[in-house]
């Protein structure tokens, strides 16, 4: 009697199943998620009401607990979930169903024969959104929602390594806002963060989904473009240039217009590190603010690429 | 070595032991079989006592050939008490994959190749470690619980296993088995590591399990 109080108030789901896997036990918070009375379920095979379970790992799983005793484990790194349940809160949209975490074992009687087995089903929801939510945080810049520069300086450290190792070819831009610090004196820096805002949304739409575009200080950006030659990232650079020039942005009755210079760099396999590659693009960008802004200038040459 | 010698097993000890895992490991691989539906071999197990300390050099030594391993480790609870370490040679994972078709699974779907492998390593680390654990359990009437099972996927053979994971001045009954499945090229050693407070149960357990034939 207390066993089934206890059975029912606890904060987990317990499933009770048989050797032909029918539903002996189905307690109050499996009730309560699935949306299906104990007495609805009990007595039916596990499979009519979740078809998706009949999975050799299921079935493995649960061939091993009649067989050895073992436990199995369903972790929700893993698999996400074993029954479909609606997330517990109306505020997680994060997930279509609620992230659990489930193990199985077996449950035996006076004589220590194994009779049934037990599921039992933890929400992890909560745990998974806050992972997810830290594993943004640690790759992408807060204000603009591109890349940071410590998750594009692991990938610019995977692509050398990579192209150290079995050759090929791949590109970087580095570009920044013109005269920025004017922006922000004049407009004020809600103002500044507007334009950062505008100036990497119209970038990243016109890179392709394999490309990484980060925020690589205050106003400066990186652009890694894999599998990518000089000839064709200087026309991603001119294509970011005229797009920020042309766009007029309006804050607060103001219409700004910005420009960005930019500096283009291409693997060599010469280059001793990922950190030279960066050098290089910076100061191809460098030069192209000697030479008068917004402009496009490539490493190793003094040409500009400038089309207008 | 010495202040240790009341609790450690005699010859005639290890002996009833060793053949204790014997029909153990003989009962679990038909029990296998039909669990993963392929042919696992369970060699003859090999039983050592020795200093805690000195297990990590142990392992290594018999593990070097394989030089990259993955390791399933859990530990396991009831009268019989202690670790089970699965090492799998390199590649084991992949192997498995195929052999149990976990490809196909519709949840693993989107999930990279090193999730997967980690998955089916861990699945039939569990298994494996259940099936063997579970038998010498219930030959010497006992009833153990587990962990959750952990893993250390691919790694060098000197960097798997640390030193300091270990207690000192510690004994341990330490029983090492190699195995393969018959299908695809997956091999390994599995070592149960008793801890020292079951060691006075399991003098028991013995006497008793041996009484019944006498």
């Amino acid at each position: 009697m207390m066993l089934q109080q206890i059975f029912d108030a606890i904060n987990i789901g317990i499933v009770i199943l048989d050797r032909d896997l029918k539903v002996l036990g189905w307690n109050r918070w499996m009730e309560i998620h699935s949306g299906i009375p104990a007495d609805e379920i009990r007595n039916t095979s596990i499979f009519d009401t979740y078809p998706h379970l009949n999975n050799p790992k299921f079935t493995r799983s649960c061939k091993s607990v009649y067989s050895f005793g073992n436990f199995c484990f369903f972790s929700q790194k893993l698999h996400h979930y074993l029954f479909p349940f609606k997330t517990a809160s109306y505020s997680e949209a994060r997930f279509d169903y609620m992230q659990q975490s489930c193990a199985m074992g077996p449950l035996r009687d006076e004589d220590n024969q194994i009779k049934n087995l037990f599921i039992y089903v933890q929400d992890m929801t909560e745990v998974a959104a806050y992972e997810q939510k830290l594993v943004q945080i640690n790759m992408k810049d807060g204000l603009t929602g591109i890349f940071n520069r410590r998750f594009l300086e692991i990938k610019l450290a995977e692509e050398f390594n990579r192209h150290k190792r079995y050759g090929g070819i791949f590109s970087i831009i580095m570009f920044d806002i013109d005269y920025f610090k004017k922006v922000n004196d004049t407009y004020g820096h809600p103002c500044g963060d507007f334009i950062l805002k505008s100036v990497t949304s119209r970038a990243s739409a016109l890179i392709r989904n394999i490309d990484y575009l980060a925020r690589y200080g205050g106003e400066e950006f990186c652009c890694l473009l894999p599998e990518t030659g000089m000839p064709a990232a200087i026309m991603v650079a001119e294509r970011f240039r005229e797009a920020i020039e042309k766009h007029e942005n309006n804050f607060d009755d103001n219409v700004i217009k910005v420009t960005i210079s930019l500096g283009v760099a291409e693997f060599r396999s010469s280059m001793e590190s990922a950190h030279e590659l960066v050098k290089n693009a910076d100061d191809a960008l460098l030069r192209a603010k000697r030479e008068g802004r917004n402009r496009v200038v490539i490493m190793d040459c003094k040409q500009i690429v400038r089309t207008d | 070595m010495e202040t240790h010698e009341e609790e450690l097993l005699t010859g005639e000890e290890i002996e009833i032991l060793q053949e204790i895992m014997n029909i153990a490991f003989g009962k679990s691989a038909a029990d296998l079989a039909d669990v993963i539906d392929t042919h696992v071999v369970l060699n003859i197990p090999f039983i050592n006592v020795m200093q805690v300390t000195d297990l990590p050099a142990y392992i290594r030594d018999h593990v070097k050939d394989y030089r990259n391993i993955s390791i399933v480790e859990q530990h396991f609870w009831g009268c019989f008490k202690g670790d089970a370490l699965l090492v799998f040679s390199s590649g084991s994972g992949k192997e498995l994959i195929r052999i149990l078709q976990h490809g196909d699974h519709a949840n693993m779907e989107s999930d990279p190749v090193e999730i997967l492998e980690r998955e089916t390593l861990m699945e039939v680390g569990n298994i494996l470690i259940g099936a063997c654990v579970g038998k010498v359990a219930e030959l010497l009437r006992d009833v153990v619980t587990y962990t959750p099972p952990l893993i250390v996927l691919e790694r060098h053979y000197q960097d798997a296993i640390a030193d300091n994971h270990f207690t000192p001045d510690k004994t341990a009954i330490v029983l090492k088995t190699d195995f393969s499945f018959t299908e695809g090229n997956v091999t390994g050693l599995l070592f149960l590591i008793t801890s020292n407070d079951s060691i006075k149960w399991l003098k028991e357990a013995l006497r008793i399990f041996i009484a019944q034939y006498e």
